[in-house]
């Protein structure tokens, strides 16, 4: 018998996933909206380098600076590898210990109330290097999430599964490895979809206030220069960065869950 | 292969508190009882008896509140690691891992118990080939009916060769002529292998088909007959059946099964 194949939501997934032909006219409208402003912006007495045309920030577009894409991109793909496997390695830890849970969980619920742009000053004042400021705040915000969404979805494992498998006496290691990790896998892989949307944006402002790098940076050097046309084309190439990245992972949810009933 | 153990249960008990009342509840009143090794036994009651209790126990989830239960001399819950790879359990639902196929579901206990994996995947297609699904080694769970997939779970137990092999309800869900025929193939497994085995159910259809041996368990459990099923006159099945109805109706020993 053949296996089912890839999932069809991932089938019909492309870089935008499942675009709505009413959201690309909703788009469309939008900038033709953005696009009638530029235009008349002399005339209705809006500063014209408020809404820029398109024209204006493809300009922009064609001086975006890779390297600082590849930076950003490189710092959140670096701090969603330490968070996933710090944030994994807690839950499995206190998965198996209730009496930890009990400690940590209060602990980790203060962590996620703290606001993203405490954990930037606090950064600032206690660290020096830029990297380590940009990273720790990553961290800090993103193993959080994938620590608890993990250890909920453990809980949630069907007991069924777990006496069928202890009944037949797997080491602690194979409990997590055979049981454990492909049972959550799902949550884990829509964790990281969350995660990575939060990391984009907390990135952003982190770069923003304390680094010389990166998109974030750019954005300030924009705003600095009252270049809204620089800021549009960065915010767009961080969103379609972002899309991008959704997308490689939609491709590897596809692959990796095959086995999942159409 | 493992080589089959004998069961041996000594006073037997298990208490534990409701969560939600704080009250005790007993479980299991007071079991005594032995199965020898290679002997396929059945143990029937009514629902809520205490037989999945008894058998989480058996399987080594749960530990006695008093008495001892033993498996070749070793307790499942205290010796927990020593029977790895010596026993195993077909459950009342297949319990099948959905993102494995077939033959990886088969291969699991294998694969736990450290086996080499040339071994695993000969073994495992083997139990397969014999259970009638050489032809569907690659499908995963939901592929599969409900029969098809406890065929696998059974090649799954099968495949451990294991010295104890333990069912619980596991044809219960089934059609009728779906369960008989996984009933015999399990039978007859099981004499191959050598196993003592300890099948769970509440059909006494079932118990007379398959047991060497049928326990009668009272509520809370606790042994109310032993019957012998071989030494039972297969003319008077009807008669065994009714006198084990009797005994579970009473929750006492019907002066029929003394005999």
């Amino acid at each position: 018998m053949k296996p089912s194949s890839i999932l069809p939501e991932a089938k019909a997934a492309g870089l935008f996933g499942r675009f709505p032909r009413e959201g690309l006219v909703s788009l469309l409208v939008l900038a033709a909206v953005w696009e009638t402003l530029a235009q008349l912006s002399p005339t209705l007495g809006i500063p014209p380098f408020a809404v820029p045309s398109f024209v204006r920030i493809g300009r922009s577009l064609l001086t975006v600076t890779p390297i600082d894409v590849a930076i950003t991109l490189l710092r959140v793909l670096g701090a969603l590898l330490v968070s996933f496997v710090l944030g994994m390695t807690l839950a499995m830890v206190m998965y198996l210990s209730e009496t930890l849970e009990r400690h940590a969980r209060p602990v980790i619920r203060l962590l996620m109330a703290v606001p993203i742009i405490s954990w930037i000053l606090f950064a600032i004042l206690w660290f020096r290097g830029v990297e380590f400021r940009v990273a720790f705040v990553l961290v800090i915000v993103c193993a959080p999430v994938f620590l608890v969404d993990a250890l909920d979805s453990m809980r949630d494992v069907s007991r069924d599964w777990r006496d069928m498998l202890r009944s037949f006496r797997p080491t602690r290691v194979q409990f997590f490895t055979k049981l454990m990790l492909p049972a959550t896998l799902p949550s884990i892989l829509t964790s990281w979809k969350i995660v990575m949307s939060l990391a984009i944006r907390v990135v952003t402002i982190a770069e923003l206030v304390g680094a010389v790098t990166g998109i974030g940076h750019q954005l300030n050097v924009a705003q600095q220069l009252f270049s809204v046309a620089d800021v549009f084309a960065w915010t767009l190439v961080l969103v379609a960065s972002l899309f991008l990245l959704e997308y490689v992972l939609t491709l590897a949810e596809a692959r990796l869950l095959k086995w999942r009933p159409a | 292969m493992n080589r089959a153990a004998p069961v041996e249960v000594a006073g037997l008990g298990k208490r534990y508190r409701q969560t939600t009342s704080g009250q005790e509840v007993v479980a299991i009143d007071r079991l005594d009882f032995r199965i020898e090794s290679g002997e396929i036994v059945a143990i029937v009651g009514q629902t809520g008896c205490g037989k999945s209790t008894f058998l989480d126990i058996l399987i080594g989830l749960e530990a006695p509140s008093s008495g001892s239960l033993s498996v070749g001399g070793f307790t499942p819950y205290g010796d927990f690691d020593r029977f790895r790879g010596r026993i195993a359990t077909v459950f009342q639902q297949d319990r099948l891992l959905p993102w494995r196929s077939s033959l990886d579901n088969v291969r699991l206990p294998l694969e736990l118990a450290g086996m080499p994996e040339k071994e695993q995947r000969e073994r495992s297609l083997g139990w397969l080939e014999r259970l009638g699904l050489g032809k569907f080694t690659g499908a995963y769970p939901h592929e599969l009916s409900g029969g098809m997939r406890q065929r696998v779970a059974i090649a799954r137990a099968f495949a451990l060769e294991p010295a104890i092999l333990l069912a619980d309800e596991a044809f219960g869900h089934l059609d009728e002529v779906t369960a008989a025929e996984l009933r015999e193939t399990f039978v007859k497994l099981a004499r191959e292998c050598g196993s003592t085995s300890v099948l769970i159910t509440h059909q006494l259809e079932e118990a007379i088909a398959v047991g060497d041996r049928i326990l009668v368990f009272g509520k809370p459990a606790t042994v109310l007959a032993d019957v012998s099923v071989a030494q039972w006159p297969r003319e008077d099945y009807a008669g065994l059946r009714e006198a084990i109805q009797a005994t579970l109706q009473a929750n006492a020993p019907d002066p029929r099964l003394k005999r």
